[in-house]
């Protein structure tokens, strides 16, 4: 299992947008994706509860990976929240 | 092989708990109701201004009499199922139905080898019972128990078996009411043959207790006791208290044979004397140990449960201790301990032998007409006065019996750590399920409909797959082609691992994968009725006024491009957003820009109004719902100032979204041009 946190900078937090371009790039792994703000967790390939989180810029979330690819899954997911998030 | 019979013993004792929990109650009711329908009774307080027959009053005492006494008569029966479904590991209801049919089997069997010898009249004397209204050989709740072991035993061996192509209807749990009769055939036969040199054994001992005096009084309460738990005492007792085997009697020029009728002409004739104690030797001995013993074991047990049990445990042993205390009836509180601790039962049997033996030398004579309970010492002993009856004697003995029982329970269980009511241990069944109960929990929570469709999905639908089976840890499945089969799809759904070796996978779950393994066939099996579980099309209707755009036309990659899932957009005329279907509220954005909401069917849909417009951080937005909330089609949602939000330099192309397009084959348009909220604009297939 890998996981790393991350404080969100997009000003208007983890919204249907960025949520989608999320899911869209969790869905490339085998690895199940967890996302954790404050112990409230959704699954990064379920978009609606990744909106439901209701993730806003200045929060820092916990990114949870584990499965086969985690290593390769965890560094591209934690490269996805810099340049996007 | 010691702990294994123990095991097996400590099961059969919890399964007899389901027939048990009914005793009580129709003690209750057999015990009142005899008692104030009993002609003696009823002449002995001048009671029949009240209670005759055809008085109301009468009525209700015979009903509750014959109600209590009918689940007395087939308790048997009642073991015989209860015994099978205690003891079954799983398809229990099979085992319950098997056990009925076993035990109707075996003793129609019984009963047509009674005919064929010469009928009841060629049988010794009380040997027989009518048993469901079959004649057949008196065995009690033995013949019951029999039943049920023995079904069970079937039940577990067979409840799976596989026949030949041919006969595969009768495979399975079907073969086991058919193996059960065959089985019960036989052994109706044997216990024909074998059953009276039981009871032959049982009659020489009655016998031998008669010619011997106070140790005689003691043999026979311990034998009686003894005999409670193969249903036998009857057998045993039924002679002594009926017929000449327990003394006859010159009383009123009549002559009496049997204890009890003894005590009931006694009692009739009215005269001054004292009982007969050569009588009441066989019964009176009950009350002590019925009314002050079991009781004060069963408290034993109580204080000797562990703490988080005391609740559960205490509300069955206080109706068990009052229905022995009030009824005599003493069964219900016997059978908590007689399997989990064989031991106690011994040592019950002989104080209860003592029991009898000094109600002989303390000249005690109190009767009774069914068993040793509060309210026969009341009526027959107590209201007769101690002069003829000695009874005060039965408290005294008593109240020390009690303190007996309590220390000498108290002391086994605590020492030998007998598994009595609320000490045994927490079997790995029920952890089993409550495990898989948060599984089922963790899944609602998630949101997701179904592990089950999840796996289905994962393993490529149903079409894909050609045998389903599982080991210890892992599904084990061949499916058609493992190109069709998601991984990822099946780790969302629990999986550790996912391992292929050509058209065969194996999705490695753990050992709740039998339970997985059950619900996914459940699944599968509903998906090929023709009632789908779940609708296969979903329609959903314009959440606005306005014009509809197709998705691909959105000025904005991210629906254009389906990133976000499936869907179509309408361009509103009006600043009211509807719901598109019945459903529940999911998650309103703090911005208020947008909803997401779960259809009944479980779409998941997102309803974004504008593009961009999260920039206005709720400005000119007022929301009218609440996360968790339920909605109807056509409910308000959010209101919004189109003018204001155009001025500010957005569009206002609002996309409804299927956030999980993934469970449908394909989302279709239904409208083109102007719509009316409400009307119809998506089909979502499956």
């Amino acid at each position: 299992m890998k996981s790393f946190t991350y404080t969100i900078k997009d000003e208007v937090g983890i919204h249907a947008r960025p949520a989608g371009l999320l899911v869209k790039k969790a869905k490339e792994f085998e690895s199940v994706i967890t996302v954790d703000r404050n112990g409230k967790t959704a699954s990064a390939t379920k978009l609606m509860a990744l909106m439901g989180l209701g993730v806003k810029c200045g929060e820092t979330v916990t990114v949870t990976v584990e499965g086969s690819d985690e290593e390769k899954a965890a560094a591209e997911m934690e490269k996805f929240f810099s340049e996007n998030l | 092989m010691k702990d294994k019979i123990f095991g097996v013993l400590q099961r059969v004792g919890r399964s007899f708990m389901l027939p048990i929990a009914l005793l009580p109650i129709a003690g209750l009711l057999l015990g009142i109701g005899s008692s104030f329908t009993n002609a003696t009774t009823i002449e002995t307080y001048n009671l029949s201004g009240i209670i005759h027959e055809g008085s109301v009053l009468y009525a209700i005492f015979d009903i509750m009499s014959k109600t209590g006494q009918v689940i007395f008569d087939n308790l048997a029966l009642l073991f015989a199922m209860g015994v099978a479904i205690g003891m079954a590991k799983k398809e229990k209801e099979v085992a319950a139905l098997s056990g009925a049919i076993a035990y109707l089997v075996m003793n129609m069997t019984i009963s047509a080898l009674i005919e064929i010898n010469g009928g009841v009249q060629a049988m010794a004397a009380n040997s027989t019972a009518s048993v469901l209204g079959i004649t057949s050989l008196q065995m009690g709740v033995f013949g019951g128990i029999i039943v049920g072991l023995g079904v069970a035993a079937l039940h577990n061996k067979f409840y799976q078996i596989k026949l030949p192509q041919v006969l595969s209807f009768f495979g399975g749990t079907r073969f086991v009411p058919i193996i059960s009769t065959v089985v019960y055939l036989a052994v109706g036969v044997l216990m024909f043959f074998v059953w009276p040199w039981v009871q032959t054994g049982i009659s020489k001992l009655g016998t031998l207790v008669l010619n011997s005096g106070y140790a005689g009084s003691w043999i026979y309460g311990i034998l009686e006791r003894a005999l409670i738990p193969f249903g036998l005492h009857h057998v045993f007792y039924m002679p002594f208290w009926q017929t000449e085997l327990g003394g006859s009697a010159l009383i009123d020029g009549q002559m009496v044979s049997g204890a009890q009728n003894i005590f009931f002409a006694e009692l009739a004739s009215g005269s001054g004397e004292a009982f007969s104690v050569s009588a009441t030797r066989f019964m009176s001995g009950k009350y002590p140990f019925m009314i002050f013993g079991l009781p004060a074991a069963a408290l034993a047990m109580y204080k000797a449960a562990r703490p988080e049990k005391k609740k559960v445990v205490g509300s069955l042993l206080l109706s068990a201790a009052l229905t022995s205390m009030l009824t005599g009836i003493t069964e219900p509180l016997e059978f908590t301990f007689l399997f989990a601790a064989p031991l106690m039962y011994g040592v019950h049997c002989v104080l209860a032998g003592l029991s009898y033996m000094l109600m002989h030398i303390l000249n005690v004579g109190v009767g009774m007409t069914f068993s040793g309970g509060i309210i026969d010492l009341t009526l027959f002993g107590i209201l007769q006065g101690n002069a003829k009856t000695n009874w005060i004697w039965i408290v005294i003995v008593g109240l020390a019996y009690a303190v007996v029982y309590y220390f000498v329970f108290y002391f086994m269980i605590t020492k030998l750590n007998l598994k009595t009511p609320g000490r045994e241990p927490d079997d790995e069944e029920t952890k089993l399920y409550t495990r898989d109960d948060m599984t089922a929990k963790k899944t609602a929570e998630n949101g997701t409909d179904n592990v089950s469709a999840l796996i289905l999905k994962g393993l490529g639908g149903k079409e894909n797959l050609s045998d389903v089976d599982c080991c210890a840890t892992r599904l084990r499945v061949t499916v058609k082609s493992s190109d069709k089969v998601d991984d990822s799809l099946l780790k969302k759904s629990g999986a550790s691992g996912v391992i292929h070796k050509g058209n065969g996978v194996q999705v490695v779950y753990g050992p709740q994968v039998s339970v997985i393994k059950s619900k996914l066939e459940e699944y599968i099996s509903s998906l090929s009725s023709d009632d789908f579980a779940g609708e296969k099309e979903i329609t959903l209707c314009s959440h606005l006024n306005g014009t509809v755009v197709p998705l691909e036309s959105v000025e904005d990659a991210v629906f254009s491009q389906k990133i976000l899932g499936n869907g179509i957009a309408v361009e509103p005329s009006e600043g009211k957003l509807f719901s598109p279907c019945d459903g529940r509220i999911e998650n309103v954005f703090d911005t208020k820009h947008a909803i997401n909401l779960v259809s009944e069917d479980g779409a998941e849909i997102l309803l974004h109004i504008g593009i961009d417009t999260v920039k206005l951080d709720g400005k000119y937005f007022e929301a009218h719902v609440s996360d968790g909330q339920q909605v109807k089609k056509g409910d308000l949602l959010i209101s919004f100032d189109i003018g204001k939000i155009r001025e500010a330099g957005f569009l206002l192309t609002t996309p409804l979204i299927i956030c999980n397009s993934d469970d449908y084959s394909s989302a279709e348009a239904l409208a083109e041009g102007r719509i009316s909220a409400g009307d119809k604009l998506l089909r979502l297939s499956r």
